[in-house]
């Protein structure tokens, strides 16, 4: 009643109380929720990714978030893309593309459009999956061609940042507010050596954090020769070994020549671990453009090694917005899940929401009436995961399934 | 038990120099401590396979058969094990010497119906191999041609790279470089040389001439200053390059110790781009692809070594093909399979299948 009378509504009470109980981490969360801001985000319907379809999709996208001139012209523009786990590991016989990886035409199109609205250098960064091989030959593998990025636009280049790169040393960046996990982080140089940051998603579900989108994809920016299981214990080892299950599951701390844990007592479990990390990561290295792309996506989880039936579908969705929080939240209604919903519901049922955290950080509002949706109406261009999770959770996997 | 299986009793010692018996290790997904799968250097676990030492016992001993001796190892051996071990050595045209485990000896000698049904599958794996002999004459397709003699100083670094090129995926040409044959880097995109003695006057000619038209050279320090210009574009870290006449050369910025680095490292220098057979959810495996003598059909050998073969596995297999057919130790004869026209190759879709599948394509 006391609550009520605060004018919370129930869900925001929830919301708060679930905060509470996760520990006093989030006493160093200064901004309060309504200082959290706002800006728009465009949706787009887009059917498939042949570029006479995608390209005039995604520049009037862009116009209608601002324009990228004002944001790229004459900038070195670092794109953090997608590409989780193998590239040998696909669900079922589809291209990785098509489930899992951010889709190379999607790509080439912000590539392309980036150098029209006037940007000097577009780097294309990722960090791998246990190599320091070059991203070019990653994505052969996945059987990608490269130039079809490279030639995009002209000073189109890509690096690994699963490891040092080409910098002379690590960069530490640090989160702004103190830190939820981490104070700072050390990460591969692409991420400081930059003017503006570019985020490009796959629209999917996730095991681990319940969706993945434009600011669980910088998960991916910690270089494992550092936060990897195979880390270095005093320095960063020299190759990338295996993936971050360090970061999961606290089972250790990154190399010590990095910033530890803010606090080691705190939970090991991974869907409390990662999405806090996550919003220290967005906070440590903000997104000046997000780009969420669910033309051709999977549901059940976030790629082919994930226990859960799944599917590749065809949402052909896509969306952006200069804003990570506010445009995953529209990404999350979009897959019709509530972007305000806290853990215990869908698609939280077992994490933290990185929405929520990132909204109490004051990175940005989940709240749709405070967000601006320009192009197609959510209504129009819903694809219902969430849906599909009720209906496949509702009856068990079935027996002995093999996924890939 | 032997009757009408193609396995035969022989005696060692009286096999003489008709056959070459090397021995291996028992191939598979090594185990660590508490059954969990042994990592690589990148984490991924880690596979034994005498693929690559079949393969260079044939070269230096050529018209021997080889036989592989790789008892059973590991704290647990399944019934499946024994597929995989007749398959990586079959595959690569040598014959694993067949050793029981202990416990399956006994419940074989018992009669227990379980132990006579792996029996019979071992025995189906050895008819399978012993009726498709002749794919062994066939060629061997490469991309990378790694010379040296395979031995004294050089044994450890040279043979560690064959095992762990096949690890990689990619496929190479073994080449004594004492006694190389007829033009040995035909249809190569790279050779490796990594000796710790420079190349004589005349293999040093040989392999310039082949940079020369267009070829590649990976070699140690010890291979040496020679001609060429330094490339303007910067290459790999651990490599300096030098352009010569329409190829290159990319050596070693220091004596190569870690052969898993070179191996990796040449990969890359040579490029994804040329794979010749890229395969997805196959777990863990090893490939073979060879061409009849008048390269209208291929037969791609392909061992997957994790416990149970892999479910929905597509294979993409360089080359002009019209059709693919996969036979395996539990169904012989050929089956047609899915395929997919690329621009230059062709991607085959594999039904679930067990350990070991034999992909044949026509042209």
């Amino acid at each position: 009643v006391k609550i009520m009378a605060c004018r919370y509504s129930r869900r925001q009470w929830f919301s708060k109380t679930a905060s509470a109980v996760s520990g006093a981490w989030l006493s160093r969360v200064i901004p309060a929720r309504a200082a959290a801001p706002a800006a728009p985000v465009a949706v787009a319907r887009c059917r498939t990714y042949a570029p006479n379809e995608l390209l005039p999709v995604m520049s009037k996208m862009f116009d209608q978030i601002g324009g990228l001139g004002r944001l790229v012209k004459g900038k070195t523009v670092a794109v953090k893309i997608n590409l989780t786990g193998a590239p040998t590991y696909r669900v079922g016989y589809l291209p990785l593309e098509d489930t899992h990886y951010t889709h190379p035409q999607v790509i080439a199109a912000a590539a392309h459009l980036m150098g029209k609205a006037g940007a000097r250098r577009i780097r294309l960064l990722e960090s791998p999956w246990a190599t320091a091989d070059p991203v070019e030959e990653y994505i052969l593998r996945a059987n990608w061609e490269p130039r079809d990025m490279l030639g995009a636009s002209p000073n189109v280049e890509f690096e690994n940042t699963n490891f040092l790169g080409s910098g002379k040393k690590y960069s530490r960046l640090k989160v702004p507010y103190g830190g939820l996990m981490f104070p700072a982080f050390d990460l591969n140089h692409s991420y400081e050596d930059c003017d503006v940051f570019v985020s490009i998603a796959k629209m999917k579900e996730h095991a681990t954090a319940g969706v993945t989108l434009s600011m669980k994809n910088c998960f991916g920016i910690t270089p494992c020769t550092i936060y990897g299981t195979g880390a270095g214990v005093d320095e960063p080892s020299l190759l990338p070994k295996g993936g971050r299950g360090l970061i999961h599951s606290g089972f250790r701390g990154p190399s010590m020549s990095a910033p530890q844990e803010l606090d080691p007592r705190s939970p090991r479990e991974d869907t409390w671990r990662v999405p806090r990390t996550v919003v220290d990561l967005v906070a440590a290295r903000p997104i000046h453009l997000a780009i969420v792309e669910g033309i051709k996506t999977m549901n059940g989880g976030e790629g082919p090694w994930i226990g859960e039936e799944l599917t590749g579908v065809a949402p052909g969705i896509i969306l952006a917005g200069t804003n990570p929080v506010n445009t995953d939240a529209v990404a999350m209604a979009l897959m019709g899940f509530d972007p305000a919903a806290v853990r215990g519901t869908p698609p939280f049922e077992a994490c933290d929401s990185t929405l929520q955290l990132a909204e109490q950080a004051g990175l940005g509002t989940r709240d749709l009436h405070q967000i601006e949706i320009a192009g197609t109406p959510v209504a129009e261009a819903k694809f219902d995961f969430a849906g599909i999770r009720r209906k496949r959770r509702a009856s068990p996997p079935p027996p002995g399934k093999l996924v890939g | 038990l032997l009757e009408g299986t193609a396995i035969e009793l022989v005696d060692p010692e009286s096999a003489g120099a008709s056959a070459a018996v090397v021995k291996g290790a028992w191939p598979g997904v090594r185990q660590s401590r508490g059954n969990d799968a042994a990592a690589g250097p990148t984490g991924a676990a880690w596979i034994d396979s005498n693929g690559w030492l079949a393969r260079l016992t044939a070269v230096r001993r050529p018209g021997t058969a080889v036989w592989i001796d790789a008892p059973p190892e590991g704290p647990r051996v399944f019934p499946d094990s024994y597929l995989i071990a007749i398959a990586d050595s079959a595959a690569f045209g040598a014959r694993w010497i067949l050793t029981l485990d202990d416990e399956l000896a006994g419940r074989i000698a018992a009669r227990e119906p379980g132990a006579l049904a792996t029996w019979n599958r071992i025995a189906a794996a050895s008819r399978f191999f012993a009726d498709h002999m002749g794919w062994t004459g066939w060629q061997p397709q490469a991309l990378v041609g790694v010379v040296s003699d395979f031995a004294g100083a050089n044994e450890f670094l040279s043979q560690e790279l064959l095992n762990l090129l096949d690890r990689t995926g990619m496929h190479f040409r073994i080449l004594l470089k004492d006694h190389l044959p007829a033009s040995p880097f035909t249809g190569l995109r790279a050779v490796l040389y990594a000796d710790q003695q420079p190349p004589s006057g005349a293999l040093r000619r040989q392999i310039l001439d082949y940079v020369n038209t267009g070829g590649m050279l990976i070699a140690a320090p010890k291979w040496g200053a020679g001609p060429g210009r330094t490339a303007s574009q910067p290459g790999h870290p651990r490599f300096s390059e030098k352009l010569l006449g329409k190829g290159r050369i990319a050596l070693c910025a220091v004596e190569p110790d870690d052969p898993y680095v070179l191996a990796n490292d040449s990969v890359v220098l040579v490029s994804h781009r040329y794979d010749l057979v890229r395969c997805w959810n196959s777990g863990a495996f090893s490939s073979h692809y060879t061409m009849a003598p008048d390269r209208s059909k291929a037969v791609v050998h392909l061992v997957f070594y994790a416990g149970r073969g892999p479910d929905s596995a597509s294979v993409r297999i360089t080359g002009k093909w019209r059709a693919a057919a996969i036979s395996t130790i539990g169904d012989p004869s050929p089956k047609p399979v899915r395929i997919e026209t690329q621009r230059d190759a062709v991607e085959v879709y594999l039904p679930q299948v067990s350990q070991y599948v034999a992909l044949q394509l026509e042209g």
